[in-house]
């Protein structure tokens, strides 16, 4: 399963700040603590939200240089904004580059869409549309029918699809955790070439011992297909278990990365 | 008998005990008589609705704001509770509606254009609710000029903006303007929540209040009711 660390996000307070103030230093080392705990991907949210877009764009822009700087991975730039989007992938050197997110919202589509054909890029898409998220299945497998077939319009290929079946704080409606696990195995089946990906901890969102709950959700998404997560890397034992995952669903054969982990001694229980 | 049934209202919505059927928080009061059980009782008792409300149903509610804001509550406790005295509240409202009893105010909440969370839109609606407030909910992702629309035709004492996203937080100020610009601005207190807003943000765009949670949501609006 691949990691998209996802602490690099002004809606962390710190973050804003060490982006407002230009800490170089704190968001460096923010980047390498998460490529060495494991993370595959680095996810950048400059969007604090305060001051005008250029304020936005030129953010983005600068985190972007200091992350890429920092670290030897590839990146996730993470915006709602097209235009953030454009400046911050302009500014990025890499060859693969996840852009997060496009919805099947038309507006969303028809400016972020071209984007991610120009770079071929990889695209995190949410099943949601313009109505907010859909508390069914099925109507969440309609959004990414219309994301896949708006996408394909503009050739790009299954293969650079994330599907995001969408995870709501379990403590407010419990029947949503199964709809999100239902919404992955569908997705896979139906778009076999393409992948699936979450946000984890939104499930534990109000309760107690959240980083227990979102491991056990972890697992259980695994085994319902899911091929990314985007959380905190930083969660050894969440680490360790995702090397489990890989094993226990054939996804590590003959169990030879769960073993280089251990011998690293990154596997904790 | 009666202040009896009342404190045990009070303490069933503290236990988050819609019926007969639930455990509740923990196990002590398992197997007695529901919120729901005791509001057939009270009002066989003819006890006053207000009495109920005051005593039994917000009361409670105040507890559990308390425990939440202590970290002692959750959100499906909280939401246990609310439920039961929303249930309790819809029981009510032909006996208060034949008394002519008016309710606490009038609140209208939306998420603002262009945002489509509603999770703590619905939380804040749930309490307001059940704290008494006639509570007029215009959904998500709803244009400043809809709510404007809604402030000149129905009047409501009280508006809450909710935004999730730092991208849409602005809207909160874009809808304000348009208040202004109406000559409604005055009419009504504007409350602002949602996890990208702060009391800084508030102060910006001139809202009357930031609300961290929906129990502060409920204590706002019932400050600017004792002011009234």
């Amino acid at each position: 399963m691949l990691v998209i660390g996802e602490n690099i996000n002004a809606s962390n307070k710190l973050v804003a700040e060490a982006i407002d103030n230009r800490d170089e230093k704190f968001l460096a080392e923010l980047a390498r603590a998460q490529v060495s705990s494991g993370a595959d991907f680095i996810d950048v949210n400059a969007g604090s939200g305060h001051g005008s877009l250029q304020k936005a764009i030129a953010d983005a822009r600068w985190l972007v240089q200091v992350v890429q700087a920092a670290v030897d991975k590839p990146l996730a730039i993470d915006s709602d904004a097209a235009e953030v989007i454009a400046a911050a992938s302009e500014e990025y050197a890499g060859d693969r580059l996840i852009i997060n997110s496009i919805t099947a919202e038309p507006a969303r589509l028809e400016s972020i869409g071209p984007l991610v054909a120009e770079r071929q890029a990889s695209v995190v898409a949410l099943a949601m549309g313009v109505d907010g998220i859909p508390e069914r299945v099925e109507e969440r497998l309609d959004a990414c029918e219309r994301i896949m077939t708006y996408m394909a319009g503009l050739g790009v290929n299954a293969e650079q699809l994330f599907f995001d079946p969408l995870v709501l704080p379990i403590a407010v409606d419990t029947r949503q955790g199964v709809v999100t696990l239902k919404t992955i195995e569908q997705i896979k089946a139906r778009y076999p070439d393409a992948r699936t990906v979450m946000g984890l901890s939104n499930i534990s969102y109000g309760l107690p011992k959240r980083k227990l709950m979102n491991r056990a959700f972890l697992l259980m998404a695994a085994y319902a297909g899911l091929d990314a997560v985007i959380f905190d890397p930083l969660d050894s034992k969440a680490m360790s278990l995702i090397k489990v995952a890989d094993v226990l669903t054939g996804r590590d054969p003959s169990c030879r990365a769960y073993l280089r982990a251990h011998r690293k001694g990154d596997i904790v229980d | 008998m009666s202040k009896d049934t009342i404190a045990a209202i009070k303490e069933n919505v503290i236990q988050g005990r819609k019926t007969q059927e639930d455990v509740g928080i923990d196990d002590t009061l398992a197997g007695t008589p529901g919120v729901m059980e005791l509001m057939e009782q009270a009002l066989e008792d003819n006890i006053s609705p207000q009495s109920i409300i005051t005593e039994g149903l917000t009361a409670g509610m105040e507890v559990v704001g308390e425990k939440f804001s202590s970290k002692e509550y959750f959100i499906p406790d909280m939401l246990a509770s609310a439920e039961a005295v929303g249930a309790a509240m819809d029981v009510l409202k032909p006996v208060l509606e034949k008394a002519k009893v008016e309710t606490k105010g009038r609140f209208a909440i939306a998420t603002v254009k262009g945002d489509i969370h509603d999770i703590g839109k619905n939380i804040v609606a749930i309490l307001l609710k059940g704290a008494g407030y006639e509570v007029h909910d215009l959904g998500i992702d709803v244009p400043a000029e809809k709510i404007v629309e809604f402030v000149r035709e129905e009047k409501p004492g009280y508006l809450g903006l909710s935004a999730l996203l730092t991208t849409t937080m602005t809207e909160m100020g874009v809808v304000i303007g348009a208040l202004k610009e109406s000559s409604l601005r005055n009419s009504v207190k504007v409350l602002i929540g949602g996890a990208a807003v702060s009391d800084e943000f508030a102060r910006e765009i001139g809202a009357d209040a930031y609300c961290a949670d929906a129990f502060s949501a409920v204590r706002a609006l019932d400050s600017y009711q004792k002011a009234s």
